[in-house]
């Protein structure tokens, strides 16, 4: 269950009804993907950790993001990229280039200024993406997410709802597995088996069979469909996808 | 804007002759069904497990053959259409269904909710049948009220429980007013409060003449007062009778019960095969053979997730070689959990938890095996076989399959016939009397079951009490995790019930006074 909640997480109301929360998820995911395309121009170290800052500060102050979640969100995955950063130092093709900079020589292992720089450039790279992401999601309410989706930017209804619903399942078949595996051991036999990830994978197709039956036996796909929760684009939305704008290309310059 | 929507009015149902053959099958799953229902009455259709009651439901409301593919004979009219003649214009089932006027609940909530909140989910019917926003507004709090669920909108699905779940479900069914509400076992996951919430939203209905419905179900004592009429089905699929509830009861009760169908005064305290006082005094003998040290021992245990309401708070509990001890209370009470503590699925936050003297959790897979079987309430997960022969034979050694093959065939399921069916092709009361052989194949110390008697018929739930009397009676310990108070009397020499991760009352149950005080 623990984990099945880091997997899909429910973002409560204090996020919901936060400026971030309430900004429209189009907005918020045009900035996290203008940001990553944005860091793919320079190699520099500030834009990237520049907009993590911003990023996290956001997240705490307009998403209402308690700073203990947001830590357990992101500690993975900044262990993620910090260990990205280390395999690129020491696999760097700097290393062994006699016209770089030595740092450091362990026996055969040297190590060289240029490699840092990259290792560094990308490692911030990547920790600046995965917290523009986690706050993306700890902000974001999947429901209005599929909705503005299917409503503003023209996803097929099915394609969506069958998102948002796999989405829910997410954390019963992570119970199921733990089910799966006692099964196994229960009859003596090793709980770690390849079969284990087919007995998930029949199971999570059986629950998307039976959803799409009860969805069609709801007339779902019958004719036109009308909206229960419309999402209409608002001033805030602006006010957020400029201001995004406006953080990036300072994040940029500063980089010269 | 489009036109205020209006409810469908009540559809009459009139069948003649019909079957239906599923795709890859011979037999047909339910045949020469003649019906007749009036506008706004409750049918109930009863039968042995496996024997077509799911197909018909779906047949009936409109989902074949194109959700499941097979062929029809016979006709079936449902209004004016009739569902049974496939014509090129009905292709689309959901389109079918929709003109139909007819919404199907199905048994299990958790995948028939799609939305990730409770108001979009009604509303989610709604938008399909493009109903104007401000008829939503209005119609979706109105439904909800309908079921007992008022001011749930913003409430999230998965975090309900399993009867409010359910309930959901029928809302969100029921919210474009269908002329025909079909539900196939809509209270097998439920506890008995939920299902009787359940059956209160039907009575109401009824009442109102709102929409026929057609209903399957084995908890009789809930069903058969809310029918109008009732259809029988064998083993075969063929109707036994069918009639008001009252006629068909005296017409047929003796042929109802002989093919192995609850009836609604099986509900009142007469003991099935086997009696209590034969078993009470074989599990004393059991006893004095055993010793007496605990199978299970809890001792302050408490569990439960970071940042959430504890599942179990303290538990001390001790039970012992031979007893029979059942786990009951309401969903979420913390009984599977439970379970799975004492087989060492789960470690506890605080205390110990000792399986015949030693931690569970340090033992290898195959000692454990050897110490407890453990049928799980979704048989789907406990499968591991191709076959079901290979699912029974499955890790057994050689002097275990006889046993094994034996105990299949007492709960009917003869190898011969079905040994090599898929397990995820059976119906959901062979599944689980599938899982039981499984769990019961080694003649474990400890038998760990949760609900094992959902969906069971009369024979199937005869022949497991039997089953378990034999196992008890050479020596091992039943601790099952249950709604049905039948299991619980039939099977139980203990009742542990469980409140909010509390144990609420730990009694014996049964027994003759003097023979309690003795103990």
């Amino acid at each position: 269950m623990t984990a099945a909640a880091l997997m899909a997480p429910e973002i409560g109301d204090a996020q919901r009804s936060s400026v971030l929360g309430r900004a429209n998820p189009l907005i918020k995911l045009g900035i996290s993907l203008a940001w990553l395309i944005g860091l793919g121009f320079t190699l520099d170290l500030r834009p990237p950790l520049i907009l993590a800052v911003v990023a996290v500060i956001a997240g705490l102050q307009l998403g209402g993001i308690p700073p203990g979640a947001l830590a357990r969100r992101l500690a993975p995955l900044v262990l993620a990229a910090f260990s990205i950063a280390v395999t690129n130092l020491l696999f760097s093709t700097h290393n062994p280039d006699p016209a770089a900079t030595e740092l450091l020589r362990i026996g055969p292992l040297r190590i060289t200024q240029e490699a840092l720089a990259d290792a560094a450039g990308l490692g911030a790279r990547v920790g600046a993406i995965v917290t523009v992401g986690a706050v993306f999601v700890l902000t974001t309410d999947a429901t209005r997410l599929m909705d503005a989706l299917v409503q503003q930017a023209r996803v097929s209804s099915r394609f969506a709802y069958g998102l948002l619903a796999a989405y829910q399942a997410v954390p019963r078949l992570i119970e199921d597995l733990g089910t799966l595996r006692a099964a196994r051991r229960l009859r003596g036999l090793r709980e770690l088996d390849p079969s284990v990830l087919l007995g998930i994978l029949v199971r999570a197709i059986r629950h998307a069979d039976q959803l799409s039956i009860a969805m069609d036996a709801r007339g779902f796909g019958a004719g036109p469909r009308s909206i229960y929760r419309p999402i209409a684009w608002t001033r805030l939305d602006l006010t957020v996808g400029a201001a995004a704008l406006a953080i990036l290309l300072a994040a940029l310059i500063a980089s010269r | 804007m489009s036109i205020a929507p209006r409810a469908t009015a009540p559809r009459p149902i009139a069948a003649s002759g019909a079957a239906f053959t599923y795709a890859g099958s011979r037999r047909p799953a339910f045949r020469d069904v003649e019906l007749k229902l009036d506008p706004g009455a409750v049918l109930l259709i009863v039968g042995p497990s496996g024997s077509g009651k799911s197909t018909l439901a779906r047949g009936i409301a409109g989902l074949l053959p194109e959700q499941f593919p097979g062929e029809w004979r016979g006709s079936l009219r449902i209004g004016d259409t009739d569902v049974a003649a496939t014509s090129p214009e009905a292709v689309v089932s959901a389109a079918r269904t929709a003109s139909l006027g007819a919404g199907m609940v199905f048994q299990d909530p958790a995948s028939q909710l799609v939305m990730e909140r409770v108001g979009d989910d009604v509303a989610f019917g709604l938008e399909n049948l493009a109903w104007a926003r401000a008829a939503m507004r209005e119609r979706v709090p109105e439904a909800l009220a309908g079921v007992g669920l008022r001011g749930f909108e913003d409430r999230r699905s998965t975090r309900l429980s399993g009867g409010e779940q359910q309930r959901v479900a029928i809302a969100g069914v029921l919210a474009p007013g269908p002329g025909l509400l079909v539900l196939d076992e809509p209270t097998a996951h439920l506890d008995t409060a939920g299902a009787e919430a359940a059956f209160r939203v039907l009575h109401s209905i009824r009442e109102r003449e709102a929409a026929t419905i057609v209903l399957v179900e084995h908890r009789v004592a809930l069903a058969w007062p809310l029918a109008d009429a009732v259809l029988a089905i064998d083993d075969e699929g063929r109707p036994i009778d069918v009639g008001v509830p009252a006629a068909v009861l005296r017409r047929s009760g003796k042929k109802l019960r002989d093919a192995g169908i609850w009836l609604p005064d099986d509900e009142d305290g007469q003991a099935s095969a086997g009696g209590r006082g034969a078993r009470a005094g074989r599990g004393r003998l059991s006893k004095q053979v055993l010793g007496s040290d605990p199978v299970i021992r809890l001792d302050a245990v408490r569990f439960g997730y970071p940042a959430s309401e504890p599942v179990l708070r303290e538990i001390d509990l001790r039970v012992g070689p031979g007893e029979r001890v059942a786990l009951v209370g309401r969903n979420g009470s913390g009984k599977t959990t439970l379970l799975r503590l004492a087989l060492g699925l789960l470690r506890p936050i605080a205390g110990e938890v000792s399986l015949g003297g030693r931690d569970p959790r340090r033992l290898q897979p195959q000692q454990l095996a050897r110490l407890a079987g453990f049928v799980p309430q979704e048989p789907e997960l406990g499968f591991l076989g191709q076959s079901v022969r290979e699912e029974v034979e499955l890790g057994l050694a050689e002097d275990q399959l006889g046993h094994a093959r034996d105990l299949a065939e007492r709960l009917r399921l003869p190898l011969g016939a079905l040994g090599d069916r898929s397990p995820y092709r059976l119906s959901g009361g062979e599944q689980r009397r599938l899982s039981l052989v499984t769990g019961l194949a080694r003649r474990p110390i400890l038998l760990a079951l949760d609900e094992p008697t959902f969906g069971q018929d009369r024979r199937g739930h005869e022949a497991l009490v039997e089953a378990l009397d034999e196992l008890v009676g050479e020596g091992s310990t039943l601790l099952a995790a249950t709604h049905d108070e039948r299991f619980v009397r039939d099977a139980a020499d203990r009742r542990v019930e469980l409140a909010d991760g509390w144990v609420l009352a730990d009694e014996p149950i049964g027994i003759p006074p003097a023979a309690a005080s003795a103990r």
